[in-house]
C-alpha cells in the first residue's frame, strides 16, 4: 500500500514531520514494512485544508498530528 | 563547461532566482503570474516561434521551480518534462544526408537485412517502417552519408525511460526513471527539469525554523580553489541557515558501517553492492529487484549526517546541497527514518543566494569535520578507498575485489552480471554519474575543470583517520542502517 505524505512547507508547519515520525514508528512496531510504503510528496496545492495532506492508495485525506494513530488503524491497517 | 543547454542555463537560472526572490519577499502569490511577462517583455520572440510560447515555457518553468508539475498533471516524478519547451525532435533514427552520392557500390543497400533502403532520384532513402535501426548502413557507407539521429534526451537515458507521445512530445516512463537527471542538461531546448524544494525551504527559514545545510563531499573545488567549506558556511548563515555541516563526515560514517557489513559478507562469501548513490539504489529497486538482498543496508552519507544533526538537536530541518538530482528522490523515501528533509542542487542554492544578494566569497578554511576519505566519497572509487581505509583501521586483513562502476551504464552491466551469478568481483561500487558525484547532473564545473582546485582544497585538509574522527565527533553512535 502506498501512503503519501506532503512535505511542502505549509504541511510541514501543520505537523507533517510529526505524522511521518509516528507513521514510521507505527509501521515498524506493527511489522508492516513490507506492506506499507511511506512516500513524501511535493506540495499538491491542497494547502487550504486544515490538516496535512495524506493520500492512501490515491485517496486524499486531511490529517492532524493528534489524529494520526486512529487514522493509521482505520485507513491504513483497515485497508490492508 | 560545455553542456547541450549552455545558452538556456541563464534562462533557467533567472527563473529560479526570480521565484526565490519572490519567496524571500513573501510575494510569490501575487508575483508568479507576472513573471512570464517580466522575463519575456516582447514584442519580438527571442528563441521560439512567438512570445506566447516563450511565456508559456516560463510559466511552466516557474511551476517546476515551485515544486509543481509543469503541465498541471499530478505526478510523483522529480524529473519532469516541460511540455511547452519540447521541440518534438524528429524520431526517424537513421537518415540519409546530402553526402550521399547515389554511388554504384550501394553498400548501404547491400548491408541492409530488412530491405529498408531504396534509391530515389538523388539519393538513397530509408523506409522508416522497415528500418530496424541496426546501423549497418551507416557503418557501410564510404561517404559517411547516413546519420544517426537520436533524441539527445533518449540517447543519454541509461534505463530507456524516455518515449514520446503521438505528437512527438517527450514522456518519461516513471516506472523506469531512476531520477539520475542525465537527461536534464542533455536537452538542447532545456525541456527537462526537476521539481525544486526552494520555496518550501525559504518559507521554513522565514517561519523561524532551525534549518541546517548539509553540503555534499563533491562540493570542494566546484567553485574554484578559494571557495572553501568556510566560504559556504558564511554564505549559508547569511541566508538564514542555522548552521552548515559537511556531508563528507557522513562519508566517514557510511564507510565505517559499510566496512563492518562488507567484512561480514566477505567472510560468508556473499556478494554485495554499495547503497550511497540514490540513482543506483533506484536502479536496483526498479530494474533488479531480485538483488535487493545484496544491497548494503547502510544508509547514505546524507542520511547519516542528517541523523547526527537531528540527534544533536531534535526538530532540526536538514537540507542537502550538492550536484545530485536523485537525492531529491531519496528525501521522498520516507521508509528511511531521519533522512534529510529536503535536497537542493548547486544551481538552486545559488539562485536562492543571489535572490538575497549573497555570494560565495573566498575565505581561509577554518572548518573540517570530515577525513580526506569522506571528502573523496564523491569521486569514482572514493567509496571503495574509504572502506578499504576502514578495514585497515579496524585491523581486518581483507583485500576485496571491487567492481567500481563509473556511470549508470557500467552499473547496469555489473548488476546484470550479478543477477546471473557471474560477477567477477566481491562487491560493486555503484555510481550512476560518470566520475562519481563530482560528475553529477547539477555540477557547476566538469570534473576535469574542477580537479585542480579540488585537489588543492582537499590537499590542505588534515590527515585524520576515519574511525578516530567519528569517535571524536560522537558520530560513531548513530544508527547506520536502513531499518
Amino acid at each position: 500500500m502506498k501512503v503519501t505524505i506532503c512535505i511542502g512547507s505549509a504541511c510541514h508547519l501543520k505537523g507533517s514531520r510529526e505524522i511521518i515520525k509516528e507513521m514510521q514508528d507505527l509501521v515498524s512496531a506493527r511489522g508492516l514494512k513490507d506492506k506499507v510504503d511511506l512516500n513524501g510528496a511535493f506540495c499538491s496545492g491542497n494547502c487550504v485544508k486544515e490538516g496535512v495532506c495524506v493520500t492512501v492508495d490515491g485517496t486524499l485525506f486531511s490529517l492532524k498530528p493528534e489524529e494520526c494513530t486512529e487514522f493509521f488503524e482505520k485507513e491504513i491497517v483497515g485497508r490492508l | 563547461m560545455v553542456t547541450n543547454d549552455a545558452t538556456i542555463l541563464k534562462v533557467k537560472h533567472d527563473v529560479l532566482r526570480e521565484v526565490a526572490k519572490l519567496a524571500w519577499e513573501g510575494k510569490l502569490e501575487e508575483g508568479r503570474d507576472e513573471m512570464p511577462y517580466k522575463m519575456i517583455p516582447g514584442p519580438q520572440a527571442q528563441f521560439r516561434c512567438c512570445i506566447y510560447k516563450e511565456r508559456e515555457i516560463i510559466r511552466q518553468r516557474v511551476r517546476l521551480a515551485e515544486g509543481k508539475c509543469p503541465s498541471g498533471k499530478d505526478s510523483m516524478n522529480v524529473v519532469q518534462v516541460i511540455g511547452a519547451a519540447c521541440e518534438e525532435c524528429p524520431i526517424a533514427s537513421y537518415v540519409v544526408t546530402d553526402n550521399c552520392r547515389k554511388c554504384m557500390g550501394k553498400a548501404c543497400q547491400n548491408s541492409c537485412n530488412f530491405g529498408a533502403i531504396s534509391m530515389d532520384d538523388t539519393r538513397a532513402h530509408i523506409d522508416p517502417s522497415k528500418c530496424k535501426e541496426c546501423g549497418k548502413c551507416a557503418q557501410a557507407c564510404p561517404y559517411s552519408a547516413i546519420a544517426h539521429l537520436e533524441r539527445p534526451c533518449k540517447k543519454v537515458c541509461p534505463v530507456d525511460a524516455i518515449t514520446y507521445d503521438e505528437y512527438g512530445i517527450c514522456i518519461i516512463d516513471e516506472k523506469k526513471c531512476i531520477q539520475c537527471g542525465a537527461c536534464v542538461h542533455s536537452c538542447p531546448f532545456g525541456a527537462i527539469g526537476t521539481k525544486t524544494f526552494m520555496v518550501d525551504i525559504i518559507r521554513l527559514i522565514k517561519a523561524g525554523k532551525r534549518v541546517v545545510a548539509m553540503v555534499a563531499p563533491a562540493t570542494e573545488g566546484q567553485f574554484g580553489p578559494d571557495i572553501t567549506m568556510a566560504s559556504w558556511r558564511t554564505a549559508l548563515k547569511k541566508m538564514g541557515f542555522a548552521d552548515m555541516i559537511e556531508v563528507g563526515l557522513g562519508g566517514d560514517m557510511t564507510a565505517a558501517a559499510e566496512a563492518a557489513e562488507w567484512a561480514e559478507a566477505y567472510k560468508e562469501g556473499k556478494k554485495m553492492t554499495t547503497s550511497c548513490c540514490p540513482a543506483f539504489v533506484n536502479m536496483i529497486r526498479q530494474h533488479f529487484p531480485t538483488l535487493l538482498d545484496n544491497m548494503s543496508t547502510t544508509v547514505s552519507p546524507m542520511c547519516a549526517v542528517s541523523r547526527l544533526v537531528k540527534e544533536r538537536d531534535p526538530g532540526t530541518i536538514t537540507v542537502f546541497i550538492g550536484p545530485c538530482i536523485a537525492k531529491k528522490s531519496e528525501t521522498l523515501d520516507l521508509n528511511i527514518q531521519g533522512n534529510a528533509d529536503y535536497a537542493l542542487t548547486f544551481g538552486e542554492i545559488r539562485a536562492m543566494m543571489r535572490a538575497k544578494d549573497v555570494e560565495l566569497e573566498p575565505e581561509e578554511n577554518s572548518y573540517q569535520d570530515s577525513s580526506v576519505f569522506g571528502k573523496r566519497f564523491g569521486n569514482g572509487g572514493g567509496v571503495t578507498a574509504a572502506v578499504v581505509q576502514c578495514f585497515e583501521e579496524m585491523g581486518e586483513d581483507i583485500k576485496p575485489e571491487v567492481m567500481k562502476c563509473n556511470g549508470a551504464a557500467e552499473c547496469k552491466k555489473a548488476l546484470l552480471l550479478m543477477k546471473v551469478g557471474k560477477l567477477p568481483a566481491d562487491f560493486i561500487e555503484g555510481m550512476a554519474c560518470v566520475g562519481g558525484c563530482v560528475g553529477g547532473p547539477s555540477k557547476h564545473k566538469a570534473e576535469t575543470e574542477a580537479k585542480k582546485a579540488r585537489d588543492t582544497l582537499i590537499g590542505k585538509a588534515d590527515k585524520r583517520k576515519v574511525l578516530e574522527n567519528l569517535e571524536k565527533l560522537g558520530a560513531d553512535k548513530v544508527h547506520m542502517h536502513r531499518n
